[in-house]
């Protein structure tokens, strides 16, 4: 039986083709109490006062609780977020004070009749003014920050939080063999997440203590783990329980809304109480996508082999750290994109500005600096005349090669990208032209780009899997990872099924994720289920087939050795006739007399990702993940030269996933990927004023992709094995995205001859470009 | 969530309506007319408008009438914009609506509340603008026909008890040959750069526009020079871009600069 690479009816289907599925915000109880939170109005000041007299008069409202009353540093790196603004604000949207009442409304009245005063103060609108000389500085006391982690350390006195850095070869010998140099600038802002279910937590403390979550997270362990830290709790005490989540896209790694909600029950003596975010809220308030500055050298010689590049990447953290500083050395370890570059520097600085603090998002950063690395090499390969397919094929990381913290490339840990291109090209027919005159006043354009990935998981990151029977010999497959809407756990079930030789109909999964019933599963983010939770389903299976063989030799009068697993079965290898069903072994096997030998089979599996290093301080030689995945990507356009307007007709990604399991749901997970990049190519963005007041947190203001604007989507797979890998089969839920703002904007600038810097580029940007051109 | 409370009037009839205003407005209290609420929800979530109550004309009669009668087009107040599209009567009113907002808001969203809500662009009303509609009101003083052109200079000027049970068109403007285009930053379905849409009759053009100014308008200058066969094209975009009666918009949208490239655009199809 092989039921790999077949499509399958994914487990959470019924449940949301019905509207069964059941989100945090779907469980109401008679007795809570409701939250909202006040913001800060301005970006970087002081608190003078907060009055909240005229609030608690409010008949209905319980509690309100400030930053006076809960003086805690927060955060996953570095401890350096207030759970509510303490005397100073440091971005437009802050959490300042939590008002709880008996109804929502009330708690939303609540909030507008508290008064705060403020004394403003000069606020940072960049990264890259962030690290002037002379700019104020946003936390004071960085370095007196607990650091979770060994290889984050905020530098005293400056609004950096962490550093990281690599030096490779020698790029002053690279830069004097290189004919063509091309030296670039750019900025990219910062963007909203956009889950479909917004952010929302119920915490409640009961009369024993225990602490019991209910949270739309992507890391219900993470969230245990840190309040015990944050609170001082016993974390066995701690309940986190996450039903179905309507989308994180990364934003719900990260652990917020669970500190203030705990917070709030805390204050009304435990009574349950839920804290919902407005959309407009979840805007401003809630983490959302980084920005980045960059600058960017890369030459090539006559033959258009890249010599040496030499990169600053500035993350825009916004007012708190939280997890961007991995994704500062994300951005550093995988800064040659998928190309074999010996002589390189790159720092890559995590920097305060005050902007809304920054947290993961799908793509991890990649999405952002690959914007700029295969923009640089688009116009490098025009320098070179070399057709831009061409230059990547010709510069294309091989086996033999090294990344740019020096991990030995091979085919298992970076599969095959020129392959990749290969395919693409036929894919997006690249040889009719990558600029056609379509006629009237209209040009066709074509762009590329390559992309790769490492995750970037801490080297304890771990998995643990359970897999128990029912009586009738069906599965339960218990796993911790979240059903974000990737169909995770049902992928598993087909490699466990796969794996057991069995119907993949016959094993059940639990949606919920509960912290004490099911082993900790590190954070279902970095597109890590296949990996990190697949090799412990599959550690289980074996621990499984063990104990099943074990029973079945004693009904079957053989040894273990002779025996083999099936259809619920398990057989003698040399006369399958000889064979007994899990049924009947599953739960010890019955003599005719009545008696009972062997035990409950219950298959135990976990896994931890081996030789995961922190990157030397002074050359960032180190291995932060276990594998890349690699792929091609192309966007065509059709862009009208009178108005400047443009479609796009096609978006086409060819991705070395592996071995491919279930391939619908990969390549719609892969179509959204690129759905989500043309989002970000072409209008999604935070626009602020110069006093970094966000200004567009509603979604009349906020633009997104629609359905009905969507292009043509094709995708390809190539499928070189990942040895260590389940089935060989690669991450790849996230890699969608990354190479998509570049390839549409390659297009465009192929189209007009406009080398932009930045996204998006909306119809007035393209105007913009030629009038200033024109002037 | 709208974080308020406030009682909800759901008349049967004008006078029921008006009653319910009358009695809430005596004490003290404010209440405002409504058919759709897509825009009462929005301005209560964002606490821009906290009204005490509300009154839902959606169950009278008179305001739900769509057909044509006498030569004229009956388009009661409280249609929906499906409703309008769907019923093919107008054909330039009912592509102007079928592009307003996406279509789950345009079964709520009605042609009353469009002309006369909050949102600065208000398409809804150009067809009425080039039409020389007449509105039909309701009031203290009973019912009452005023031409558009009457009532509206910018936005609507009614007092607040005075509310549009519906609008008259007159059949003679319901085919003839119109252009409507519509010109956003990026999107099928967004807020316009710009709105135009013209009307052919009696051998003469007829504009107005949506997007360009803070207010949608219809300039009888620019119809002037459009009409005028003496000039050139280039002559009259000139003129025209002279003509236009207010501060160009600049918003998160388009920038004013932005939006003059666009219009010039845009006129430069029409007249062609």
């Amino acid at each position: 039986m092989d039921i790999l690479e077949k499509n399958v009816v994914r487990k959470d289907a019924w449940d949301k083709v019905t509207g069964q599925a059941k989100y945090t915000g779907d469980f109401y109880s008679n007795n809570m109490l409701f939250a909202r939170i006040v913001t800060s109005t301005i970006s970087h000041g002081n608190i003078k006062s907060i009055d909240t007299s005229i609030a608690e008069k409010l008949e209905g409202v319980k509690k309100i609780i400030t930053g006076q009353d809960v003086q805690v540093l927060c955060g996953v790196l570095i401890k350096d977020r207030p759970a509510l603004a303490i005397n100073k604000i440091r971005y437009y949207g802050e959490p300042l004070a939590i008002v709880i009442a008996t109804t929502e409304a009330i708690a939303e009245d609540a909030t507008k009749l508290i008064k705060i005063q403020y004394e403003k103060l000069p606020s940072i609108s960049s990264p890259t003014n962030s690290i002037l000389p002379d700019a104020p500085i946003i936390h004071e006391n960085s370095s007196n920050y607990i650091s979770l982690v060994n290889d984050v350390k905020p530098i005293n006195g400056t609004n950096i939080a962490s550093s990281f850095k690599i030096r490779k070869g020698d790029i002053n010998k690279g830069f004097s063999s290189s004919k063509y140099i091309v030296s670039k600038s750019f900025s990219l802002p910062k963007s909203a997440h956009m889950a479909t279910e917004i952010r929302i937590c119920d915490a409640e403390i009961k009369a024993d203590g225990t602490v019991k979550i209910t949270t739309s997270s992507q890391s219900p362990f993470t969230v245990k783990k840190l309040l015990a830290n944050y609170f001082d709790i016993e974390e066995g005490k701690i309940v986190v329980n996450v039903p179905y989540v309507g989308g994180g896209f990364g934003g719900k790694s990260a652990v917020f809304l669970e500190i203030l909600s705990y917070i709030a029950s805390n204050a009304v003596n435990g009574k349950k109480v839920r804290l919902t975010l407005s959309r407009e809220q979840d805007f401003v308030t809630a983490p959302s996508r980084l920005g980045l500055d960059t600058e960017i050298k890369i030459g090539a010689n006559s033959d258009g082999i890249i010599q040496a590049a030499e990169m600053r990447f500035l993350v825009d953290s916004g007012a708190y750290s939280d997890i961007s500083p991995n994704m500062s050395k994300a951005i550093a370890v995988d800064c040659s994109g998928p190309y074999n570059i010996e002589n390189l520097s790159c720092d890559s600085l995590c920097v305060y500005t005050n902007h809304g603090y920054s947290t993961a998002y799908r793509g991890f950063a990649h999405e952002s600096y690959t914007f700029c690395l295969e923009r640089t090499i688009d116009e490098l390969a025009k320098k070179c005349n070399i057709d831009p397919l061409q230059f990547r094929l010709k510069n294309a990381i091989k086996p033999g090669d090294f990344s740019p913290s020096q991990v030995e490339i091979s085919l298992s840990n970076a599969g095959n990208i020129s392959l990749c291109f290969e395919k693409l090209k036929k894919l997006i027919n690249w040889d009719e032209g990558q600029k056609i005159n379509i006629g009237n006043n209209k040009i066709r354009a074509k762009g590329l780009s390559g992309f790769w990935k490492t995750p970037n998981p801490p080297s304890n990151a771990s998995s643990g899997t359970i897999i128990t029977f029912n009586s009738d010999g069906s599965l339960n497959l218990i796993v911790g990872t979240v059903e974000i809407g990737t169909a995770g756990k049902s992928q598993l079930a087909q490699m466990l099924a796969q794996k057991l030789n069995m119907d993949y109909n016959r094993i059940y999964i639990t949606q919920d994720v509960n912290t004490r019933s099911i082993p900790e599963y590190w954070k279902t983010v970095a597109s890590l289920t296949s990996y990190l939770a697949g090799r412990a389903v599959l550690n289980a299976a074996d621990d499984l087939i063990n104990q099943l063989k074990e029973n079945a030799s004693i009904a079957l009068r053989c040894t273990v050795d002779d025996l083999d697993i099936g259809e619920e079965k398990v057989y003698m290898k040399h006369n399958p006739k000889f064979c007994i069903g899990f049924k009947d072994i599953a739960f010890g096997l019955k003599y005719p007399d009545g008696n009972v030998v062997g035990k409950q089979i219950i298959g135990r599996g976990s896994f931890i990702i081996n030789h995961i290093s922190t990157l030397a301080e002074d050359n960032g030689k180190g291995k932060v993940g276990h594998s890349w995945t690699v792929g091609a990507q192309a966007v065509e356009i059709e862009l009208d030269l009178t108005e400047y307007t443009y479609r796009i007709t096609k978006a086409a990604t060819v991705i070395d996933i592996g071995k491919v399991i279930d391939p619908k749901t990969t390549t719609s997970i892969i179509k959204g990927g690129m759905s989500m990049g043309i989002g970000l190519a072409t209008r999604e963005q935070y626009l602020y004023t110069p006093d970094c007041v966000l200004l567009n947190s509603s979604l009349r203001t906020y633009k997104m992709l629609h359905i009905g604007q969507e292009p043509e989507y094709l995708v390809d797979f190539v499928e070189t094995p990942q040895i260590d890998a389940p089935y060989g089969t690669r991450a790849y839920t996230e890699h969608g995205i990354i190479g998509i703002p570049a390839a549409l904007v390659n297009a465009l600038s192929t189209a007009t001859g406009k080398e932009f810097s930045t996204i998006p580029i909306t119809p007035e940007k393209i105007w913009e470009w030629e009038k200033n051109d024109t002037n | 969530m709208i974080p308020i409370n406030f009682d909800y009037y759901l008349p049967n009839t004008t006078q029921e309506a008006l009653l319910a205003y009358t009695n809430i407005t005596q004490n003290n209290k404010t209440a405002i007319y409504y058919s759709g609420g897509s825009e009462v929800i929005s301005m209560c979530r964002t606490g821009s408008i906290k009204p005490d109550a509300i009154i839902d004309l959606k169950n009278i009669p008179e305001c739900q009438e769509l057909k044509i009668a006498e030569n004229n087009l009956l388009i009661g107040s409280c249609v929906t914009l499906t409703k309008l599209k769907s019923s093919k009567l107008f054909p330039l009113m009912g592509t102007t609506v079928g592009r307003i907002a996406d279509h789950t808001n345009q079964t709520r969203i009605t042609v009353g509340g469009n002309v006369c809500g909050t949102i600065i662009y208000k398409e809804s009303v150009l067809p009425l603008l080039l039409t020389d509609a007449t509105v039909n009101t309701y009031s203290i003083e009973g019912n009452k026909s005023v031409s558009i052109h009457e009532i509206f200079n910018k936005r609507v000027n009614l007092k607040p008890s005075v509310f549009i049970t519906s609008f008259l068109v007159d059949t003679k403007f319901c085919n003839t040959k119109y252009f409507h285009i519509k010109k956003t930053a990026n999107e099928k379905i967004d807020y316009p750069l710009i709105t135009v849409c013209t009307l052919n009759f009696e051998g003469k053009i007829r504009i107005a526009f949506s997007g360009l100014c803070e207010f949608p308008f219809r300039s009888l200058d620019i119809e002037e020079t459009l009409n005028d066969i003496n000039l050139s094209k280039n002559t009259k975009l000139d003129i025209i871009l002279s003509q236009i009666p207010g501060k160009i918009l600049d918003n998160l949208d388009g920038s004013a600069d932005y939006r003059m490239f666009v219009l010039r655009n845009t006129l430069d199809k029409i007249i062609s």
